[in-house]
């Protein structure tokens, strides 16, 4: 048996039917399926413990705080972070809000975005500064002359996106990285939520500040964020919350915040969905090599090539599979509506892809004018799927053609 | 139209369709038939069944009939998230659609004036979100964006109905006055919250032309057309519509209050168990389009349930009578084996003058929770005497009452008033 028809045996979702007919998943970029080891995990947690972290004395509570505390070495680990490094949140949303809201900008701070950030690596920082956005090209690779430009404002923040989540694109964020340091002390604030589910990060090689990214997207439970920060940045950072857990010390006169990561993780946290998200690491980590190198490169190439031979899509994003991910973004003919042939695809043919503006409607607009369909593929994906999705696309398509009469009996 | 000649055009459609389209040849020859073994009831009663999941499953490609796209002159395009989120996508012609509803809509006199030649009446639709398809749900489209190509003006409702806020209301109010439409197509539940909302805010619901109310959706409880009628007056002439996204109007509410079944469009039968029931028994409804061109359906299985009856109507239209029982996955199953339909139940609670909205719920115990919201005129007695005859109903399962102020939604934007855990789960 194959690598590749392992890991969907791993993948119960995978066997579903819907009106008897197999499905097909690749939604990737939205979230990604659970393997057995992950639901086991968190079935686990509930099934032998169920308790309470950090705030107990007794067994049980130990034994949840423990599994918690090394998953989030886990987490770490697989970033080259210290655990302390680690907040544990809701979603990357949640990591990026924290970080915007607690750096203590000026309302006219300059801050140095991209045209292809998710709303989640803009809104916020619209939200407490004056966000320029880096242009892309119309293959939505970054206009490095116009980001050295922004620089020159001397920027406060520079919030960089690793990967589109429409176009698939992987920017060098080490050359970013470097020609921002080389500019500017800026804080350099990174959206890994789509990269990192596709390649290992070393954040200290990286020289990133801050870092977000969510465990759904690479195997995990929902309701799982992370951030990196340097510890020395973390030091400084407001939290976006306060309340309980995230204390040493109340009185009536004042309290005394926690260390970090702690002082940012206010209230009961998502227990078993992290000890869920280190097992998510161990199976990635576990497939982490070049057969799944070479399987991703094969579903991208599947994707681009077979976009690229259809005259009546049009694709968003890079006519090449240098730098990208397995993802496709594609723009239909105007009178045929994103929405209907993402329902139909499922109801019809079984295929899950996503439609819309993939919350990150300016970047859609400007390049694609209007509602898209996203196709996006993991590694328990295979490129027959790519193929037969592309062959469902052409059946649909051709009953959506403009014809001039029909006439019955 | 004869027996005889709507069996020759039901074999017609059978032949068509077993020519025209994958899906139906397929099944046919699945269960060794050809269109030439149709030759009479019972012949085709052979057929198996078809439903809803054939059509979801083998849209376009299956079912649409040869010669035809989803573009051709006359398709209309809908996808709608089906009763308790059994989604559908489909087409319709809109020739067929027109000329369902005329069949239907002609059993009722206070419609005809709707109808002049050469003129299109203005329609608003005010009803579950999930079953348009425009956005209306939000409300932060504009008018233009939620008119339908037909010129139908789709009005803003939340998912949630009893969580739409003031401002969605206001608009939905302030449309209908400026689109001054001479029909209302509504779900009963959401026009009956749309009155209260006007009661409140010193509103009315007028449009300088006449106006005339077609109800379908969910079913119309009698606490719901009370409270429209009240509101709108009685020169306001209501028609409960059966009717089905993917099939149009298969019945309609005549001038007498009297639901009559379109038998002239469609061929139908109410079955049991496999087999037809008596008048005067409750069976589920099977269609067979005649003359649909584009998507010819043969034994649809509707999950629909009525009660046939025999006895004639004295509004004179010669389409059968039938009454409403309710859809089957929100059937009361009962330990004594008994049903009870949504319908029953809805003649057990009857106008209830003190019951704003309400809701039976059966849980997978078979325990019955009824909520209902309450307005100012309850009396203590009111919910004592309707608690006695839900337990008489419903017995021997128990039967509780819950005053609330709130009852949500379900996902569809469907608020039924009636559902079972153990029918949905039972389909």
């Amino acid at each position: 048996m194959t690598m590749r028809n392992t890991c969907r045996d791993d993948f119960p979702a995978l066997r579903r039917e819907i009106d008897g007919q197999p499905i097909s998943y690749l939604d990737n970029g939205a979230t990604t399926l659970k393997p057995r080891s992950v639901i086991q995990a968190v079935t686990d947690y509930y099934e032998t413990n169920g308790a309470n972290i950090h705030r107990g004395k007794h067994r049980l509570s130990e034994e949840a705080s423990d599994a918690y505390e090394a998953s989030r070495t886990v987490i770490a680990r697989h970033i080259s972070a210290a655990a302390n490094e680690v907040v544990l949140l809701r979603n990357t949303s949640e990591a990026l809000n924290l970080v915007a809201g607690g750096l203590g900008l000026d309302p006219d701070a300059s801050i140095v975005g991209c045209l292809d950030a998710h709303h989640s690596q803009m809104l916020p920082w619209r939200r407490v500064g004056r966000l320029d956005l880096t242009r892309v090209d119309s293959h939505g690779r970054l206009d490095r002359d116009h980001f050295r430009e922004l620089l020159r404002g001397r920027p406060k923040v520079v919030a960089l996106t690793h990967c589109s989540n429409v176009t698939g694109v992987i920017h060098p964020v080490a050359d970013l990285i470097a020609e921002v340091r080389a500019a500017c002390d800026a804080t350099i604030v990174l959206d890994a939520a789509q990269s990192l589910p596709h390649q290992r990060i070393n954040v200290r090689e990286l020289d990133v500040d801050f870092m977000a990214f969510s465990m759904h997207k690479m195997l995990g439970p929902t309701g799982v964020g992370c951030l990196f920060g340097r510890s020395e940045l973390l030091a400084e950072l407001r939290p976006l919350s306060v309340g309980g857990g995230m204390v040493d010390w109340v009185d009536l006169d004042g309290s005394v915040d926690r260390r970090i990561p702690f002082k940012f993780e206010t209230g009961t946290p998502a227990i078993a969905s992290i000890i869920g998200s280190a097992a998510a690491i161990r199976y990635l980590e576990a497939l982490d090599g070049p057969q799944t190198h070479q399987h991703a490169q094969d579903l991208c190439a599947a994707l681009v090539d077979g976009a690229l031979a259809r005259p009546r899509v049009n694709l968003i994003g890079p006519p090449d599979q240098t730098d990208r991910i397995a993802l496709a973004t594609l723009r239909l003919e105007s009178a045929v509506p994103a929405g209907e042939v993402a329902r139909l695809l499922s109801d019809s043919y079984g295929y899950m892809v996503r439609s819309g503006h993939m919350c990150a409607q300016p970047l859609v607009t400007e390049l694609a004018g209007g509602e898209t369909l996203r196709v996006s593929a993991y590694l328990y994906n295979e490129v027959s799927e790519i193929e037969g999705f592309y062959q469902a696309l052409d059946e649909l398509l051709s009953w959506m053609a403009p014809v001039a009469v029909a006439a019955r009996r | 139209m004869t027996d005889s000649i709507m069996f020759d055009a039901v074999r017609e459609e059978i032949a068509y369709a077993f020519d025209r389209t994958v899906f139906f040849r397929e099944h046919m020859e699945a269960n060794g038939l050809r269109p030439d073994d149709i030759r009479d009831a019972a012949d085709f009663r052979r057929i198996p069944p078809t439903s809803k999941v054939h059509y979801r499953r083998n849209f376009p490609a299956g079912v649409l009939a040869k010669g035809y796209t989803l573009n051709s002159p006359n398709v209309m395009r809908f996808q709608s998230s089906g009763t308790s989120g059994d989604r559908l996508n489909s087409a319709i012609l809109s020739f067929d659609l027109a000329r369902r509803q005329a069949t239907a809509i002609g059993v009722n006199r206070r419609f005809d004036e709707l109808w002049r030649p050469g003129s299109r009446p203005r329609i608003c639709r005010f009803a579950p979100p999930n079953c348009s398809d425009v956005e209306c749900a939000t409300g932060f489209s504009t008018l233009a964006d939620r008119t339908l190509p037909d010129g139908t003006l789709v009005l803003t409702v939340a998912h949630d109905l009893l969580a739409t806020p003031e401002w969605q209301i206001v608009k939905a109010l302030d449309e209908i006055e400026v689109y001054q439409p001479d029909m209302l197509v509504v779900d009963p539940t959401h026009f009956a919250f749309l009155t209260r909302w006007a009661r409140r805010l010193g509103r009315r619901i007028t449009s300088p032309r006449t106006l005339h109310m077609v109800c379908g959706y969910t079913l119309m409880t009698r606490v719901a057309r009370r409270q429209i009628e009240a509101f709108m007056g009685a020169d306001l002439p209501i028609g409960d519509m059966i009717g089905m996204s993917e099939l149009g109007y298969l019945g309609f509410e005549c001038h007498h209050g009297q639901r009559h079944i379109n038998n002239r469009d469609f061929y139908v039968e109410f079955v049991r168990d496999g087999t037809p029931v008596e008048d005067g028994e409750t069976g589920e409804l099977y269609v067979t389009t005649v003359d649909d061109g584009l998507v010819p359906r043969i034994r649809y299985a509707t999950g629909d349930y009525f009660t046939p009856l025999t006895s004639a109507c004295a509004c004179g239209s010669d389409l059968p009578l039938v009454r409403i029982e309710g859809r089957a996955t929100h059937m009361i199953r009962l330990a004594d084996g008994r049903t009870v339909t949504p319908g029953a139940v809805d003649a057990v609670i009857g106008d209830a003058p003190w019951i704003d909205v309400y809701k039976l719920e059966q849980d997978r115990s078979g325990a019955c929770t009824f909520r209902y919201v309450a307005n100012d005129t309850a009396q203590a007695a009111d919910a004592t005497a309707l608690e006695l005859r839900l337990t008489e109903a419903l017995a021997p399962n128990r039967v509780h009452l819950e005053a609330v102020d709130y009852i949500a939604t379900e996902r569809s934007g469907k608020f039924q008033p009636c559902i079972s855990h153990i029918s949905a789960e039972g389909a």
